[in-house]
């Protein structure tokens, strides 16, 4: 019988992989829950806060969008929009052509993974180097990140020590010390080359414009610090009303992503340096990348939106700590991905539309979301329109002879009286061939259809 | 105007129209996201150092208690901008001293002192901004760094922090040194920023 | 919803769900016994068949729906109707309201969800019984259903099961961890959904239970399943038959 791909790809996962997934998620998980729980109360208002922020943002996009807009121009800093990932692509190569820039440093960005910048860049004779460690590993060996806060969580000091040994950065040595010195060493090069810095951004001001980047490194800060030019690639679901707003974003960003209070780098960017500055670019563009944001946001799916990209959701998926990133073969994995990617994918919808069915539906993405988005609701529907699209669904029985025995009342109880033939049968011979993969590894109780409604009826005629 | 700017406005409006109704503008009740264990009377210097500490950033109040830890590191060439004339001769007891910071030298000024625009307590972090910090790299390129806080200018919260924003391009809150932990989930410190973070607060 | 909504009369109607009519009649009964002593007058409507879940997971919402209706129509009326699984009263009082959003007989399902309890809940938050009688000596792991996330269940099932005399509930690490059972999701992903519940069971038999108990039967013949398979020592109890077992020795 043919698998789902989520399957069949966590069948096949390296067993090391998986484990090391396993636990560094399990870590993941219960440093949120010990910092979230020893800072608030009551956390779970917190995250509803958030969420409403976050749900009010974009269900008034237009508005804040324009105001983001505005409020960048006024400092000084380059807006632009950019309607698919290729016009992104594009308004990126021209800014650098125009900038007679050749050489670029970048930061990690999810974005610039959905547009495929790297490939685009390669194409127009533009050196773009990845300066987040896990990314720049991902770039080395030409692999593609599995999670969204950790890129590398699938590799261990083994592989990275013989990258860095094939790429000339040193004699192999995997002591993770001495990879992140090399690494150190090699960026600084890079960052001093370097002509232009590409940033995402993790939220927008609306009210100030500010950009608000995150990060742990530092790296973002030296691709804004040595080169001219900064460019930022912004989804435009990003926007927020104000800075205040931050005040409860942050406080929930951090702890949901790395179980930190703040990451060590939280920077706030509106424009370019300020004139006379011996560093700070001196041009900053902003590109808000609609790349079908506006369709989800048509959708009854709006919700998934609200994302932050913690990565939260992902470190308590059972699902995801079996399968790992690459199973979700897209750039969003985990629950989030597994709503977000089909929706993403626009016509193509039907090849991920497999991904909202590789979960239990458990709830626990949404218990851990800092914006409360209802990932498995969202989950369901999408299944709901793979089945009207008559998407493939390997391995899912088909549901019609049981709505039929399910509303009708007799049929059911003759079938829950008969089916008791199957405790004759050895469970192996059952011609039930959805139910075989599932009797390998479990036994199947007597069945004793009709029993109970026996028992209840002889109770009230006595 | 462009017409990739059109087009994703009028995209977003008629999403939005069809819905009945949108959700409102939340109020953030004052002090929603305050850790419970914040104390609003607290002394905000105590615990500035307090959570700074907690995040791996040293803190001094004394300008020679700094320069013995320096010296101590084994550094061997320092940045000291402008007037700061104590600074300079503690530290030009044991490393040589520079007071413009230099590209060419990103790999001989092993530290820096630059000017911060304030602080953070409840979060232990150094604000930096374009005004008050003239040089990025200065702030960034050295293992250590050490930010000098004026003890008047440290805000109790996040909170506040944020609605004192300077009116700057760029502001940035340093929490803690450089660090990753991607590979293997092995925490390392000095990725590309700064090894030691430290602050004197004066 | 809010709890205090939903009504909480001592007059029930009992939605058995599918599994107990299947294979668990012992924990249908085990249910009617633990109601009748917290002064329950149960109808059970006959006709009730599925709640309709399976084809709601699978995305058939048609299918589903069809049941639903069914199932609206079975109980009709104004008392509370209680289910002995987190799981089946999630598809009442949440999926259903989901899969009817844009029908025109949302208000039925809705009326339905409005009155649907799971059993724990509606023992201590909606009749106010805080404490159990009787004995049962032994220790357990408990396992909070999924579908009881975010609701009164999980906390209220504990509630009654340690007041109960000699019980001891021995916790376990990742308890918030799904047992990979999931409905369909187990036969439609056979390895991840037996890989995660074999991790559940180590997590579990590592403490030395005596039983692992829940509210969801789905949960427990999965992990039953699998631990009788790979002969791990631990049998599942519904916690409906922990309050019955209980309740023999006080009376």
């Amino acid at each position: 019988m043919p698998e789902q791909k989520v399957e069949l790809f966590a069948r096949r996962l390296d067993p090391g992989v998986q484990k090391a997934v396993h636990d560094n998620s399990a870590a993941g998980t219960l440093k949120r829950y010990s910092i979230l729980g020893g800072d608030y109360d009551t956390p779970d208002e917190l995250r509803r806060l958030a969420g409403q922020i976050r749900q009010h943002s974009i269900e008034h996009l237009d508005t804040y969008l324009e105001q983001a807009e505005k409020s960048l121009h006024r400092h000084g800093a380059h807006v632009h929009f950019a309607v698919t990932a290729e016009d992104a692509c594009q308004a990126v190569s021209g800014i650098l052509e125009r900038a007679g820039a050749r050489k670029v440093v970048k930061s990690k960005s999810m974005i610039s993974e959905e547009i495929h910048l790297n490939d685009h860049l390669a194409t127009r004779g533009i050196e773009s180097v990845e300066t987040d460690l896990g990314e720049y590993i991902i770039q080395i060996d030409g692999d593609h990140p599995s999670h969204i806060v950790k890129p590398i969580i699938h590799k261990n000091r083994r592989d990275i020590a013989r990258s860095f040994e094939r790429e000339g950065l040193g004699d192999y040595n995997d002591d993770p010390e001495t990879i992140t010195r090399r690494a150190r060493s090699f960026m600084r090069r890079k960052y001093l080359e370097a002509d232009a810095g590409i940033t995402g951004a993790n939220f927008v001001s609306a009210e100030s414009g500010r950009l608000v980047l995150v990060t742990n490194e530092g790296n973002s800060r030296f691709c804004l610090a040595a080169p001219r030019v900064h460019i930022a690639l912004v989804g435009i679901e990003k926007v927020i009303p104000s800075d205040a707003d931050l005040a409860v974003l942050l406080n929930l960003l951090g702890r949901s992503a790395t179980g930190q209070q703040l990451t060590v780098y939280t920077e706030f960017i509106n424009g370019p340096a300020l004139t006379g500055r011996p560093s700070g670019p001196r041009e900053m563009h902003v590109i808000f990348v609609d790349n079908r944001r506006s369709e989800i946001l048509a959708s009854d799916c709006r919700e998934i939106l609200r994302c932050i990209r913690c990565g939260a959701c992902l470190n308590v998926c059972p699902v995801y700590r079996q399968a790992s990133g690459h199973a979700y073969r897209s750039v969003y994995p985990g629950p989030v991905g597994a709503v977000l990617s089909p929706l993403l994918a626009g016509k193509k919808f039907k090849e991920l539309a497999d991904l909202p069915k590789a979960s239990s539906l458990c709830g626990a993405c949404n218990e851990v979301c800092p914006v409360d988005i209802p990932i498995p609701d969202l989950l369901l529907k999408l299944r709901n329109r793979g089945h009207e699209e008559h998407a493939p669904s390997p391995g899912t029985p088909p549901m019609g002879a049981f709505a039929m025995l399910a509303s009708s009342p007799l049929l059911w109880r003759a079938a829950m009286q008969g089916s008791r033939a199957m405790n004759l049968v050895p469970l192996d011979k059952l011609p039930l061939p959805y139910l075989q993969p599932w009797l390998k590894t479990r036994t199947l109780p007597e069945w004793r259809g009709g029993s109970f409604r026996r028992w209840m009826k002889s109770r009230h005629s006595r | 105007m462009s017409t990739a700017r059109e087009n994703i406005f009028s995209s977003i409006r008629s999403a939005l129209a069809p819905l009945p109704s949108r959700t409102p503008r939340p109020e953030i009740p004052p002090g929603a996201a305050e850790p419970c264990w914040l104390d609003r009377s607290a002394d905000k210097m105590a615990l500035f150092v307090q959570r700074a500490e907690a995040t791996g950033t040293r803190c001094f109040t004394d300008p020679s208690a700094c320069a013995d830890w320096l010296r101590t590191q084994n550094v061997s060439k320092v940045c000291v901008p402008g007037p700061l004339e104590r600074l300079k001769s503690l530290c030009g007891a044991f490393a040589e001293v520079v007071d413009t910071y230099r590209r060419a030298d990103v790999d001989d000024i092993d530290a820096a002192f630059t000017p911060a625009a304030g602080a953070i307590a409840e979060s232990g972090s150094i604000i930096l901004s374009d005004e008050s910090t003239p040089d990025r790299l200065a702030a960034l390129a050295p293992w250590h760094h050490i930010a000098l806080v004026s003890r008047s200018e440290i805000h109790l919260t996040i909170a506040d922090a944020l609605a004192a924003h300077p009116d700057d391009p760029n502001v940035i809150w340093v929490t803690g040194p450089s660090k990753t932990a991607d590979v293997e989930g092995i925490l390392i410190q000095g990725v590309h920023g700064p090894g030691a973070q430290a602050c004197l607060i004066v | 919803m809010t709890i205090s909504s939903r009504p909480a009369g001592r007059s029930v109607q009992l939605m058995a769900t599918c599994l107990c009519d299947a294979f668990f009649d012992s924990v249908a009964k085990a249910t009617v016994e633990v109601l009748e002593h917290a002064g329950c007058d149960i109808e059970f409507p006959e006709n009730q068949t599925c709640c309709g879940q399976p084809a709601f997971n699978c995305g058939d919402w048609p299918a589903s729906r069809e049941v639903m209706r069914h199932t609206v129509k079975v109980f009709e009326g104004e008392k509370p109707v209680v289910v002995p699984s987190g799981s089946c009263a999630a598809m009442l009082f949440h999926g259903a309201v989901l899969e009817f959003e844009k029908e025109t007989d949302l208000p039925a399902v809705k009326h339905l969800a409005s009155r649907s309890w799971e059993l724990a809940d509606f023992l201590v938050n909606g009749l106010g019984i805080q404490s159990w009688p009787g004995r049962f000596p032994a220790r357990i792991a408990f396992h909070r259903a999924c579908h009881t996330r975010g609701t009164g269940s999980g906390d209220a099932a504990l509630q009654l099961l340690q007041s109960i005399q000699g019980l001891e509930v021995v916790p376990f690490g990742e308890a918030e961890q799904c047992c990979g059972f999931g409905g369909t999701f187990s036969v439609s992903f056979p390895h991840v959904s037996s890989s995660m519940g074999c991790l559940k069971l180590e997590h579990i038999t590592a403490g030395n239970p005596d039983f692992v108990v829940s509210g969801d039967m789905s949960c427990l013949m999965h992990l039953g399943g699998l631990a009788e398979r790979s002969g791990k020592p631990v049998k599942p109890l519904h916690f409906a038959q922990i309050l019955q077992s209980a309740l023999h020795t006080h009376a």
